[in-house]
């Protein structure tokens, strides 16, 4: 039976907080936004029954999908390719060969600088879209980013 | 006057014909303001200011003659172009995808033809395009096969003469049988959808009226022999578009390009360099396809498939046609005709759930309807809903299929907008193998070939997850070998 393994590495352990805090701050907008519309549109009884439904799917996807999300990412090198996992409900495993790695970028906003984290993104020339490792540990990230451009750099052509 | 390399070359004008096209085309572009002009002119009797109306347009074409100039060196193309606001467009000469010939019928009947030098850049401004109008068609031609020589550089290199035309190999040539499959292009689809909507409120206020008998000047067959005048005036609009975009079409093979040429006013020639076409695509929209004709497009690395008029391989045509001429492009007959396997039974139940699920709204909505008191007639509408739902899904089913054959990941699917794509081994630049929950449950995945032209990927639909893995190791054997679950 031929069947890909999971990418060897786990994303940061800090990660995880940072999706966890993102979520939370999600889910009260949510709330608070579909509170104040029932407040305003939804007569009676009704009004109850939709604030609840709402706060329970807030909750429980704030609670989940972080989580969910931290058990995918995952990603690995080998000396002739790159392989990320990524996403929750729908997971996208993707493979790239070294030889047709086109730019490595490193990109670090806000919330993720709080929590010394970074997104190492490997694109080619497909306009399919690109490889993206979110929630690294920035030295890691730093690191990964080096030996990509190395190892990218060893191979001739451009990369179509 | 050659368009041979020369370190240093000289900027060279285009040709001194276009003094006669300039003026026209401006003059066309200014054609309402000088009727206006000779109007008020002939009104008021103040002949010289109509003169002057056509002097201006004239004066703009010859500007922009003079303020035109391009050089091809040993690296680079390069144009300037412009008075006031001055452009100098610059491309290396191994940037160079595809380059078209296009002659509008002022442009043929004076000898010349515009040189579109393609670079797979996003550009879509008019202004920013390398674009040469227009030299003499022989040069023109000399130039494209230089440019497309450096591409490929056979025997000495940097030889200053043309390089020797190699005999060209003509695969597809237009016969008039085509403009039978004109109408079953999707457009035509679209539109008589719109005949059709529109005419039927039409039908029902004339049912209203038809039970007055006075009002029988509105039968349901004078609305009839309307409706299919229509039709038929839509139908020879499709034919004589499909005539004119793609009247005299001829696909060869010259040296390491193929050439494209069509258009019966406006010639149009384009090239694709052979090192980068990496595939295929076959297209058998549901109409097409009762009509038994195909559709085939070029995968060009570099070209998006927003460029789909620059990767035509054949306008909607005969199949046998179709295949013959995919089978020629791709070197081998497997991909256009081999074999697929099937995706099993969870595909299919897929398929069905989704389809079902699809046209559920419907379903619920006219019981719901007919429970609050609507005619129980309205209950037919739910069963066709479903009926509908049913077929599209077991044709989906029939369709999906993938393979890898003779060096090509070959994948079809879709139902109304069925499609079979080809894509050379050696131009598939990753894998992204993509699967929901449900999908996971079902062990099913979908996998996409990602390239660097046409949609940047060909995806198979929906693949038992060894069957896909199978394929990639297939395709890009050793890429995958590292990430395999240990046996």
């Amino acid at each position: 039976m031929n069947q890909l393994r999971d990418p060897a590495h786990r994303v940061s352990p800090r990660a995880r907080t940072m999706w966890q805090l993102e979520a939370a701050v999600e889910a009260a907008v949510a709330v608070l936004a579909g509170g104040i519309a029932s407040v305003v549109w939804v007569p009676g009884p009704w009004r109850w029954l939709l604030l609840g439904v709402l706060v329970v799917v807030s909750v429980a996807s704030a609670l989940v999908v972080p989580r969910w999300r931290y058990q995918v990412h995952r990603w690995e090198v080998s000396p002739t390719a790159v392989y990320t996992q990524r996403g929750w409900w729908a997971r996208e495993r993707r493979i790239a060969p070294m030889s047709r790695v086109q730019t490595v970028d490193f990109a670090q906003g806000p919330l993720a600088r709080l929590f010394g984290l970074a997104t190492v993104t490997v694109t080619t020339a497909s306009a399919a879209g690109p490889l993206q490792i979110e929630g690294l540990d920035r030295d890691v990230a730093l690191g990964l980013v080096d030996e990509l451009t190395r190892k990218a750099d060893l191979v001739e052509g451009d990369a179509t | 006057m050659t368009a041979g390399p020369v370190p240093e070359a000289p900027w060279q004008r285009l040709d001194p014909r276009m003094l006669l096209v300039h003026p026209i085309t401006e003059l066309v572009k200014f054609l309402p303001v000088l009727i206006g002009l000779v109007v008020a002119g002939g009104a008021s009797g103040t002949g010289p200011w109509a003169l002057l109306g056509v002097g201006v347009p004239v004066g703009l074409g010859v500007v922009r003659y003079v303020t035109t100039t391009y050089r091809v060196t040993t690296a680079r193309v390069e144009l300037r172009r412009g008075l006031l606001q001055r452009h100098n467009l610059s491309t290396p000469l191994d940037r160079v995808r595809t380059v078209d010939l296009t002659a509008s019928p002022i442009h043929r009947v004076l000898g010349l033809a515009t040189l579109v030098i393609g670079t797979g850049s996003v550009v879509t401004d008019d202004d920013d395009r390398l674009l040469l109008d227009a030299l003499p068609r022989e040069q023109a031609a000399a130039l494209r096969t230089h440019l497309l020589s450096v591409l490929h550089p056979v025997g000495e290199a940097g030889s200053d003469a043309p390089a020797v035309l190699a005999p060209e190999h003509v695969v597809a040539r237009f016969s008039p049988q085509w403009l039978w499959y004109a109408p079953f292009s999707g457009a035509v689809l679209v539109a008589a959808g719109a005949v059709l909507g529109a005419g039927a409120p039409l039908l029902e206020s004339v049912d209203l009226r038809v039970s007055e008998d006075d009002l029988a000047i509105f039968s349901p067959a004078v609305i009839l022999g309307l409706g299919l005048a229509v039709l038929l005036v839509t139908v020879a609009l499709f034919v004589v578009g499909y005539l004119v975009v793609n009247g005299g079409f001829v696909l060869a093979r010259q040296g390491a390009a193929w050439h494209v040429r069509r258009g019966l006013l406006t010639h149009r020639e384009t090239s694709i360099d052979v090192a980068r076409l990496a595939g295929a695509t076959i297209s058998e929209p549901a109409a097409l396809r009762l009509a038994r004709g195909r559709r085939v497009n070029a995968i060009v690395t570099g070209l998006r498939g927003s460029q789909e008029s620059s990767t035509v391989l054949l306008p909607p045509a005969p199949q046998a046609t179709a295949i013959a001429t995919t089978t020629a492009v791709l070197g081998s007959a497997e991909p256009v005709t081999g074999p697929l396997r099937s995706h099993g039974r969870k595909a299919a139940t897929r398929r069905w759930t989704r389809a079902l699920l699809g046209c559920s709204p419907v379903v619920v909505a006219v019981v719901v309807a007919v429970a609050a008191g609507a005619p129980p007639a309205l209950l037919g509408l739910a069963v066709a809903a479903v009926a509908v739902a049913l077929a599209l899904a077991a044709d989906r089913v029939r369709a999906l299929g993938h393979g890898h054959l003779a060096g090509h990941v070959v994948a079809r699917s879709g139902s109304v907008l069925r499609r079979r794509e080809a894509l050379a081994d050696a131009h598939v630049i990753g894998w992204n193998l993509r699967a929901t929950w449900f999908q996971r449950r079902a062990g099913l995945a979908t996998l996409a070939a990602t390239t660097a032209g046409g949609d940047g990927q060909v995806a198979v639909l929906d693949v038992p997850e060894p069957e896909a893995v199978a394929l990639a190791l297939a395709a890009t054997p050793g890429l995958l070998d590292d990430f395999l679950e240990p046996r």
